[in-house]
């Protein structure tokens, strides 16, 4: 693909910081989450032997970015206020004739895609779930943006392995702390013939950010921070966003959201016709669009890049899995998403047809509120972890498409912590650190939901069955429906939330603060955490630029 | 009571029916756990922002307001915006309901022209190995899950032996009419049209095959042993003649009744057979608007469904009162 090429900044520096940030088995020591007495501390070290026993020592300060988000990754990881499973896989089905490599994002691109024999001119997908709509502004969920971004571009994207590249944008770059330039490709076309403006782009931005231009965008928290965009200058092409403040991420944000539209066409038409119609500027039309069946594409011959390989896409839905594969299998379809476990031996042992699977952005956990018993003590809490046995959850759950996690950031994002390993399974331990919390004999139970995650359920009951193995501590998983889960969480108040409750989090942006922010410091929207040494480790984060862009 | 006040009054009936369904569609929303607004808005979404979706939507109304609103704007043949993609409900509803009702009408064509026969073979050879072949096959047909028998018959018409497509339309019944003097070719499209078809009908419609050969077979049964059929045997009728134009006339007339209804049942009850097939009607809407909780389309899709029992109810009592003098007189 060409714009691989164009990739100029790595997304992933080196971890050059990470040295600092060999952070401090001590830290855990915790100075303020109200909850832990003091005899808490001799248990935080020598804990799982990957950590070196170590006195709780005070390190010098990191100066990055990066090593704040790993020693708050190591702080989390000792902390166990989630039980952390594993990092999800997407799986895929996919047929001999193309070429194609799935991308870590979740994203499929019909531009990557290419024939590997005559019948693969005119590629089928299948995916679960069709659209929730054609406004690419309009939604955020996985099966629509596959839908939206074939014909819509922004003005960076990212490419398969994450890092960043410039699209419609030529360059950008921090113009002061509050202020962020794009220059606007200046040879492209919209595909209803239209020439992109810098007007086009600073439009776009404001859509989505303020709610008095056009509609109520649910991408406005994927852009905090940003207030507004205006055309800078319409000869040299630019466009300035101003941002409330510094904003680490804002780069990463925009690579992820943040579709371009043609102005005129937004202004001139209404949102169910918008919803129903595209006209974006990427490397293919649409074609035909059945509300909830089908949408097809052609190629768009004047893509300002080299037009795609393939000349036609189109892509349907079955929302039961043995269908999916059922059409891969029969040659109706090219690629099946979301193969599971169960029939990934019918795709691999059939002719013509094979299995494609990466690591995805989405990680799966039990969260533990650090407000009730007995999950107000750490200890119980890494108990929990020291109980669960992950390697066999994903062994024989997952069928090894999982790879297990010992903090919320997963490899290769931003603020990684290389040092923190998984807790291994070690009952003895647990049980120790149950008495030692003083809650022997607790009885807890696992929330659930159903069908949510890839074998949710399963796993659920995988856990609280291991846990349940312990002498002193009694668990049971209880199932429910998705939304049910979700109306609890989202309250915004810690008390409505399940004890103990499985989820998951999909961080499409690579940077560790979008996955803590939300769910682990003391005022994310979902948080079942508070911890102020947590909180001062991500505010000292966010006031430094980041080093990824 | 006239014949056309009796029509009057069951269709007044059927508007409270109608009504009502709409009413309890909307009390729904009280019990049923999670918001729209959590569907609609991402997880991780502040709570002003929440508010302000919410408002959008016209959800921060008191519920009565909303149920008057909604109320007002149906009778003006508005159903509503889908919160999820804002296209209009009708739209979204009407665009579905077509390949609902073909597929609930070839299932009962399946139904019909397997259950008779075989339940005749079953009545007039009872106790001999061809009414237990039939027998059989009715319990085995009532004690299949539909689900398992349409993924084996995708498995072996579809995957291994390549005779019929694994899921999906192909076309609608409305393309394949056009195609009679539309650009496309004829009988490519209404192969195609049939071929998609076959499964997912035989899927359904098994069910109800195995459910109208047990009613055959007893109505048939029972007037058999009738005294009018002794007296056209004493008269010295051909036996065909006793069991096609009498016996089997006489039995039919509950079976069409039945026939009527179950197809209002069909309707509603294809969703399983829709989600194997991956089929796109209505069943498939609903239980996206249900996960979604996509209220207009929900009431939209339920409304429709309640028309079409009405309508057909409406239409089963017009015909019992057209032959049967004595129920409008009731």
């Amino acid at each position: 693909m060409a714009d691989q090429n164009t990739s100029r900044r790595r997304f992933l520096q080196a971890a050059g910081s990470a040295a600092a940030a060999t952070a401090l088995a001590g830290c855990a020591g915790g100075n303020g989450d109200g909850e832990s007495t003091p005899t808490d501390e001799p248990t935080e070290t020598g804990g799982d032997g990957s950590t070196p026993t170590a006195e709780p020592t005070e390190r010098p300060e990191p100066t990055t970015r990066e090593g704040y988000l790993q020693r708050a990754n190591r702080l989390i990881h000792d902390e166990a206020p989630w039980v952390f499973l594993h990092r999800q896989f997407s799986v895929y089905g996919q047929s001999a004739d193309i070429e194609w490599e799935p991308r870590t994002d979740e994203r499929v691109a019909a531009y990557g895609i290419e024939p590997a024999s005559d019948a693969g001119e005119d590629v089928v997908m299948t995916q679960s779930q069709m659209d929730s709509g054609l406004d690419p502004h309009d939604h955020r969920e996985t099966p629509t943006d596959n839908i939206v971004l074939q014909a819509y571009e922004g003005v960076l994207e990212r490419d398969a392995q994450g890092a960043i590249v410039a699209t419609l944008a030529t360059d950008y770059q921090r113009l002061d702390e509050t202020t962020v330039q794009f220059t606007v490709r200046d040879d492209v076309s919209f595909h209803s013939g239209d020439s992109l403006s810098p007007a086009d782009v600073a439009y776009s931005i404001n859509r989505i950010v303020q709610s008095d231009v056009g509609i109520e965008s649910p991408q406005v928290d994927q852009l905090l921070g940003v207030e507004g965009a205006e055309v800078a200058s319409e000869d040299d092409r630019t466009v300035n966003v101003s941002l409330t403040g510094l904003n680490p991420i804002v780069f990463a944000s925009f690579a992820t959201y943040c579709d371009v539209m043609n102005q005129s066409w937004v202004e001139s038409n209404d949102n169910a016709y918008i919803n129903q119609n595209m006209d974006g500027t990427g490397p293919f039309q649409l074609s035909n669009y059945e509300q909830g069946v089908e949408v097809a594409y052609e190629r768009f011959e004047d893509y300002w890049d080299e037009p795609a390989a393939i000349s036609t896409f189109t892509i349907n839905n079955a929302s039961e899995a043995s269908t999916r594969v059922n059409r891969l299998l029969a040659g109706e379809s090219d690629i099946a998403v979301n193969v599971p476990p169960q029939e990934v031996s019918r795709v691999e042992n059939n002719d013509g047809t094979s299995i494609a699977a990466v690591p995805s952005t989405r990680v799966i956990f039990n969260a533990m509120r650090y407000d009730v018993e007995p999950f107000d003590s750490p200890q119980f809490r890494q108990a929990v972890n020291y109980a669960v046995d992950l390697e066999s959850i994903i062994e024989n759950v997952l069928q090894t498409f999982g790879s297990p996690t010992g903090q919320p950031t997963l490899e290769g994002f931003f603020g990684y912590n290389p040092d923190v390993d998984p807790y291994p399974r070690d009952l003895e331990r647990a049980e120790q650190l149950v008495e030692e919390s003083g809650y022997a004999g607790a009885e807890i139970e696992l929330v659930t939901p159903i069908g949510r995650y890839l074998k949710d359920v399963e796993i659920a009951q995988a856990v609280a069955a291991q846990v349940d193995e312990l002498p002193n501590v009694s668990a049971t998983a209880r199932q429910v429906e998705f939304s049910t889960l979700v109306s609890q969480v989202t309250t915004g108040n810690i008390e409505d939330k399940p004890p103990w409750y499985l989820l998951g989090w999909g961080n499409a942006t690579f940077d560790a603060i979008q996955t803590i922010q939300p769910l682990l410091a003391s005022d994310g929207s979902l948080t079942s955490y508070s911890n102020d040494e947590l909180d001062r480790l991500l505010d000292e984060a966010q006031q430094l630029p980041s080093e990824s862009n | 009571m006239g014949y056309g006040r009796f029509l009057l009054k069951r269709g007044v009936q059927g508007v409270g029916v109608v009504w009502g369904v709409v009413t309890v569609v909307f009390i729904l929303r009280f019990i049923t756990p999670g918001s729209p607004i959590d569907t609609v808005a991402p997880l991780d979404a502040s709570q002003e922002t929440r508010q302000r979706i919410a408002a959008e939507l016209g959800l921060d109304q008191p519920l009565y307001v909303q149920y008057l609103d909604y109320i007002v704007e149906l009778l003006q043949g508005n159903m509503g915006y889908s919160y999820i993609s804002s296209i209009p409900a009708s739209v979204q509803v009407f665009q579905k309901l077509p390949a609902t009702l073909e597929l609930a009408v070839a299932a009962s064509i399946v139904a019909v022209v397997l259950s008779i026969p075989l339940g005749v073979i079953s009545a007039t050879r009872r106790h001999q190995p061809a009414d237990y072949a039939a027998t059989s096959f009715s319990l085995l047909g009532i004690s299949t899950p539909n689900f398992w028998l349409g993924i084996m018959l995708v498995l072996v018409f579809a995957v291994e032996l390549n005779v019929f497509p694994t899921s999906g339309r192909a076309y609608g019944f409305g393309e394949a009419l056009a195609a009679i003097t539309g650009p496309q070719p004829f009988v490519p499209v209404v192969t195609a049209w049939l071929a998609s078809l076959v499964l997912p009908a035989i899927t359904l419609g098994t069910y109800f095959t195995a459910l109208i050969t047990r009613l055959v077979r007893s109505g048939m049964l029972d007037e058999l042993s009738e005294g009018y059929v002794r007296a056209t045997r004493a008269k010295g009728l051909p036996e065909t003649l006793v069991r096609y134009k009498h016996v089997l006339r006489n039995t039919l007339v509950p079976v069409v009744t039945v026939l009527g209804l179950q197809l209002g049942t069909l309707i509603g009850g294809a969703v399983i057979t829709e989600a194997v097939f991956a089929w796109p009607g209505l069943g498939s809407e609903i239980i996206r608007a249900i996960n979604a909780r996509d209220w207009p389309i929900l009431q939209g899709s339920l409304i429709v469904i309640g028309c079409g029992f009405v309508l057909l109810n409406i239409a089963v009592d017009a015909l019992y009162a057209y032959l049967d003098p004595r129920v409008v007189a009731e």
